[in-house]
């Protein structure tokens, strides 16, 4: 009833490509967005009782983020990872690499990737903890050159154990980028060891005291109750285990943070629509990384949840930061 | 070695990447409530009977196995925050759980048992976090790794070695056993302290070269030079002049030296190990009085001579008074 109305209000249907001449005609500044989200707050505000959240510049009742996120990934999802390569110049994957160094993950450890979307951090933890475990074969190996025969016996005995076999589970609330990674899992070869579920960040469908560490790249800024997000990250996670997020914050300096406005905003929706045909999905995503709060706030709220040892560490000067805290 | 210059190697990829500014998040927070470590098991490792021995410890030698939370509260030190002196959020008493530190020293001495098998690595940690019932992704909580690891052993050693020296001085004062000479005294403790090592003896190297990399330094100087100090102490240097210093430097050479030999002694019990420490204490001795000798001789032979320019003056009748 007062929802849809809302909906209506606050996003007129104008066609693509007439949305696209008038701000290529280069009338779009965040201030004119906020504007029309005005209008859209004004009716959103007398028509709910509901609370109401953040999309983007937009104000929504909260029962409906879920829907529009729903939406606008699963719009992308098939051009999803070709258009991380061009918004970000393919920097997206030194940041990942960067988490995933920043983790350290050793053999046999169980990772939740959650919003893992089409999977990109657990392909790095596989290959990861692969090579680290053949790292230790070969420095063994190296070291043992000419084995006793007290040490060939040994070895004999211990070949049945194997290897610490690694888990990943990307856990996702989008059925059609959990589809696109599986597609990416079969290309790469990568059969074992991967698990990939749908659920959403706020409510896990797991039980508690089951991963190692738990990953959240680009994907919390996208959850309506970023608490409950956390909140149930610490009860997944193990005594001891790590809890990592890779997400958009604040950037330090006045020169770099013009810069990165302008590209933000003239540039990556512009190629939303030329690379996705999806203005409003690229509109959405760098309004979502301004309204999501800064490092130092989120690290109060990871600390709010009961995590101990919180730090961040930014990255290209801070338009990406990694939070890591522990579960003691 | 080859994997620390990969993870330096990783560290600088990542700093090219802009400005890396890792914020450690050891502030205090504002509103002064704390939280005990929610899985903590053990009690506060507080032993008190360190406290009652009649001999003084050395001023600046901290109680590494007891922090005291209650005086560390007021002193907002980066490191030292002890969160179990508040009131933590469930309302727990302080004594049912324990500070990150203690944790932190809990993993590391359980980590050491897997030294032999890992090496001083991360992995060793992580075998040690396991064996407390973390998941072994806890042992990226150690910034530094596997300095760590060494840094915490080290501190061990050197604080069982002042109990050690502590009670024998109990004992002395007692009456209980013998005062043993300085010579001696120094040697027994410095062969103490080394056979410590001897557990680890097959991947101390690897212990040393991490205690040499510049970021460990400072640490390990430092305790370096406590456990100096310490043993001097204990055998009685209350010196205030140049000798403090001397004295240490070559004690410092001495442990130094005999840490060593010792790594590639392949004799029974380490015997050649003692016998260079022998010799080396034996040198220092000689070499103390042969200074004092020469300083006597030195005295002497001033004093021949001054005898020698009165008779002159004398003989030459300067020294008359007209």
């Amino acid at each position: 009833m007062a929802a849809p109305l809302c909906a209506l209000a606050s996003r007129t249907q104008r066609s693509a490509r007439a949305e696209l001449a008038q701000r290529l005609a280069g009338s779009l500044t965040p201030s004119l967005a906020r504007g029309q989200a005005g209008v859209g707050r004004r009716w959103c505000g007398d028509a709910a009782r509901q609370k109401s959240t953040h999309f983007g510049f937009q104000t929504v009742p909260e029962g409906e983020k879920a829907a529009r996120v729903y939406k606008v990934f699963e719009s992308v999802a098939g051009r999803y990872d070709l258009m991380n390569d061009a918004m970000s110049l393919g920097i997206h994957r030194l940041w990942k690499d960067a988490l995933l160094r920043v983790m350290n993950p050793q053999p046999g450890l169980r990772l939740l990737d959650a919003a893992g979307g089409t999977g990109d951090i657990s392909f790095r933890f596989m290959a990861y903890t692969r090579s680290v475990h053949e790292q230790k074969l070969r420095r063994r190996a190296r070291s043992n050159q000419t084995p006793s025969w007290q040490d060939i016996t040994a070895s004999y005995s211990s070949e049945g154990a194997g290897p610490p076999q690694s888990r990943a589970v990307v856990c996702d609330i989008n059925k059609e980028m959990l589809k696109v990674g599986k597609g990416r899992a079969e290309e790469a070869g990568i059969t074992t060891g991967v698990s990939w579920v749908v659920g959403d960040a706020e409510e896990l469908p797991f039980d508690e005291d089951q991963f190692d560490v738990y990953t959240i790249a680009f994907g919390i800024r996208n959850v309506t109750h970023v608490e409950q997000a956390l909140q149930e990250a610490f009860r997944v996670l193990k005594p001891g285990g790590r809890f990592l997020c890779l997400e958009f914050s604040q950037v330090s300096t006045p020169l770099l943070s013009k810069l990165y406005d302008a590209y933000s905003f003239q540039v990556i929706p512009v190629l939303g629509e030329v690379i996705a045909g999806d203005w409003k999905s690229y509109q959405y995503l760098v309004e979502s990384i301004r309204r999501f709060p800064n490092q130092e706030t989120f690290k109060g709220m990871i600390e709010e949840a009961g995590f101990a040892r919180v730090q961040y560490i930014n990255l290209t000067g801070g338009i990406c930061a990694i939070h890591s805290a522990f579960k003691l | 070695m080859a994997a620390l210059i990969r993870g330096l190697r990783a560290d600088r990829l990542v700093r090219a990447l802009g400005s890396v500014a890792i914020q450690m998040g050891r502030v205090p927070r504002g509103n002064g409530s704390s939280r005990g470590l929610h899985r903590a098991l053990v009690l506060r490792l507080a032993d008190d009977s360190h406290r009652d021995q009649t001999v003084p410890p050395p001023p600046h030698h901290t109680h590494f196995a007891e922090q005291s939370c209650a005086s560390d509260a007021s002193s907002q030190q980066e490191h030292g925050h002890c969160h179990a002196s508040h009131q933590d959020q469930s309302g727990e008493q302080e004594e049912g759980y324990e500070t990150e530190e203690q944790l932190e020293a809990r993993i590391l001495t359980a980590a050491l048992e897997f030294v032999p098998q890992h090496g001083w690595t991360v992995e060793a940690i992580a075998a040690g976090a396991e064996t407390l019932g973390l998941s072994a992704a806890s042992a990226e909580m150690f910034n530094n790794g596997a300095g760590e690891l060494v840094l915490h052993f080290v501190e061990e050693c050197n604080a069982q070695l002042a109990k050690i020296l502590a009670e024998q001085h109990n004992r002395v004062q007692l009456g209980q056993t013998e005062k043993k000479e300085t010579a001696e005294f120094l040697r027994d403790a410095i062969e103490t302290r080394l056979r410590m090592l001897i557990p680890y003896i097959d991947t101390w190297p690897q212990a040393m070269s991490l205690l040499l990399l510049p970021h460990n330094i400072p640490e390990s100087l430092k305790h370096l030079s406590t456990l100096v100090d310490d043993i001097w102490y204990y055998a009685g240097d209350r010196s205030t002049d140049m000798n403090w210093y001397t004295r240490r430097a070559a004690l410092t050479g001495i442990y130094n030296t005999t840490e060593l030999v010792m790594l590639q002694d392949s004799s029974p019990d380490f015997k050649d190990t003692w016998t260079f420490l022998d010799n080396r204490i034996q040198d220092i001795v000689n070499m103390a009085n042969t200074a004092k000798q020469m300083k006597s001789t030195g005295e002497a032979v001033v004093q021949g001579l001054m005898g020698v320019a009165v008779t002159m003056k004398n003989l030459t009748g300067l020294n008359q008074r007209r």
